[in-house]
């Protein structure tokens, strides 16, 4: 398909100079620089929604790169919903649909977690007893080496946000299977069965989506995604659970205060 | 060149089966000695081709980390100095920390700039200029974070390239020591793909996930003193907090790293 320069593309001092203020760097990832360039100035509106794109042709040029690496950059624009492209008529920026996004405040957990509750549901995946991976139990090593497994996918909306394992002690992982009030944490659950959790330690980073995290949470394999380790314990400092949630970042932000305000 | 379809957002398909893989053996989810799944399985589970498979297991075979014996499988095999788990080096990077002979820094950036609209929008406080350092910070010599400090010009006064270097990057420590002591912070966690930036900082390929702590630092008096950005390498740097639950939704919490 040959593409014509776009003649619906207006002069934009503005635009023209975010898009050439720097050459492209020859190197391993020259698409990526040119796909972080124009994905920067789609979402801070230097490159307006429904408005086009510099051609294909245009951007070689411009960018010093060949046609096949312009054409990665806008693959992968396209592939993210960012941009459309129109068969002989050019690129255009699309009208960003508004994904919910939620802010989970780990220095106020019972809010943050019942403000959750309120805007998303769940739907459990695995219920059973399984092995726990050595890397949990290295955090709690009274859990031992099976336990109860309940795994369950957040959403809002229909559209995922996290993927959130849990390991119980067996009897509590029966019982729990048994609430079936859906979008409750299982902080919350542990609550209504009468086991308050007294403190949460966790552990915060980044980690590759696996493929069952990819296809749970909708998203490429190997995508960056937050992972929450956390080891819920009561007034004795007793295991009640630990928890390992895979969470998609654009969706859900991890805050945190200190010290906590009064 | 092969466009990349469904499973790979840009990056190719290999390095992505790849640092899936490199996961699962420095978590050790696959055990020193166990085998890995078999190239059918893996082909099948990632929806990749035999070569994709193949040259995802090359690289890891080539690192050292997998032997693949013929006829027999494919087995992950122990690295010299493999670090299992992200390890906490709050103590030695992190404000408060006690200066530790092992940590060391390099100053790729210090200077004003125009402050960012992304600051200025949500914080006008900063002015219109900012001190921008920016950082690779070391434990052991490997690179641990690339971070990019933005400090109001009325607080940064007293920093220099060489104060910086004395505390290691501890850019909170230095303003500490200079009558500017942080009393709270307030940080955001996100995972995102290492820029190239990034990516040549902290020894990644771009596109791999980096842990990134966005942090602003406030005095006894609520003034801003840093913004922080810092993008971790993931299998050196992990954050932690405790925090309890009191009756009544009460609670307390302690951070660190």
């Amino acid at each position: 398909m040959a593409t014509p320069r776009s003649r619906r593309l207006k002069p934009s001092p503005a635009r023209d100079a975010a898009l050439t203020s720097r050459r492209i760097d020859k190197g391993v990832a020259r698409y990526y620089r040119l796909y972080e360039l124009l994905s920067t100035a789609l979402q801070d509106g230097t490159i307006a929604p429904r408005s086009a794109l510099p051609s294909e042709p245009d951007l070689c040029a411009r960018h010093g790169i060949s046609r096949t690496t312009v054409r990665r950059a806008l693959d992968r624009l396209e592939r993210e919903g960012r941009i459309v492209r129109r068969r002989g008529s050019g690129t255009y920026a699309r009208a960003q649909r508004a994904v919910p996004r939620f802010c989970f405040e780990l220095h106020a957990l019972p809010e943050t977690l019942a403000a959750l509750e309120s805007r998303t549901t769940m739907t459990t995946l695995h219920s059973n007893p399984a092995p726990v991976p050595a890397a949990l139990r290295a955090m709690a090593a009274d859990l031992g080496a099976t336990a109860y497994l309940l795994q369950r996918l957040r959403r809002s909306q229909g559209e995922p946000l996290s993927l959130t394992t849990a390991y119980l002690p067996e009897p509590i992982g029966q019982r729990l299977r048994q609430q079936k009030r859906s979008g409750m944490s299982v902080l919350a659950m542990l609550r209504r069965l009468g086991q308050p959790t007294a403190a949460v330690r966790y552990s915060v980073g980044a980690i590759p989506a696996d493929a069952d995290a990819a296809r749970a949470l909708e998203v490429p394999l190997g995508s960056p995604l937050l992972r929450v380790r956390s080891v819920l314990t009561d007034e004795a400092g007793g295991l009640r659970a630990v928890l390992e949630s895979l969470c998609r970042s654009d969706r859900l932000q991890f805050k945190m205060l200190e010290p906590t305000p009064t | 060149m092969t466009t990349t379809t469904k499973s790979g957002a840009g990056v190719s398909r290999y390095l992505r089966l790849y640092r899936v893989l490199s996961q699962a053996l420095t978590e050790g989810r696959i055990g020193v000695g166990a085998p890995l799944p078999s190239e059918p399985r893996l082909m099948r589970e990632y929806g990749v081709s035999r070569s994709t498979v193949r040259r995802a297991l090359a690289r890891l075979e080539a690192e050292g980390r997998i032997e693949r014996k013929r006829g027999s499988g494919t087995f992950a095999r122990i690295r010299k100095a493999e670090t299992a788990t992200p390890r906490d080096l709050s103590h030695v990077l992190d404000a408060g920390a006690s200066p530790s002979t092992t940590a060391s820094s390099r100053t790729i950036a210090f200077q004003h700039i125009a402050t960012p609209p992304f600051l200025l929008s949500e914080r006008p406080a900063f002015g219109a200029t900012v001190l921008l350092v920016r950082q690779i910070r070391y434990v052991e010599r490997k690179p641990v974070v690339l971070q990019t400090a933005y400090v109001p010009e009325d607080v940064g006064g007293g920093l220099t390239r060489q104060r910086i270097g004395d505390e290691a990057g501890a850019i909170l420590t230095v303003l500490a020591s200079l009558g500017h002591p942080s009393s709270s912070l307030e940080r955001e966690f996100a995972a995102l793909e290492a820029d190239p930036l990034a990516a040549s900082s902290l020894g990644l390929t771009v596109g791999a996930p980096v842990f990134n702590v966005r942090t602003l630092a406030r005095d006894p008096e609520e003034r801003i003193l840093a913004y922080l950005n810092s993008l971790y390498r993931p299998d050196r740097y992990e954050a932690h907090a405790r925090i309890e639950i009191g009756g009544a939704g009460r609670h307390r919490q302690e951070t660190q790293g």
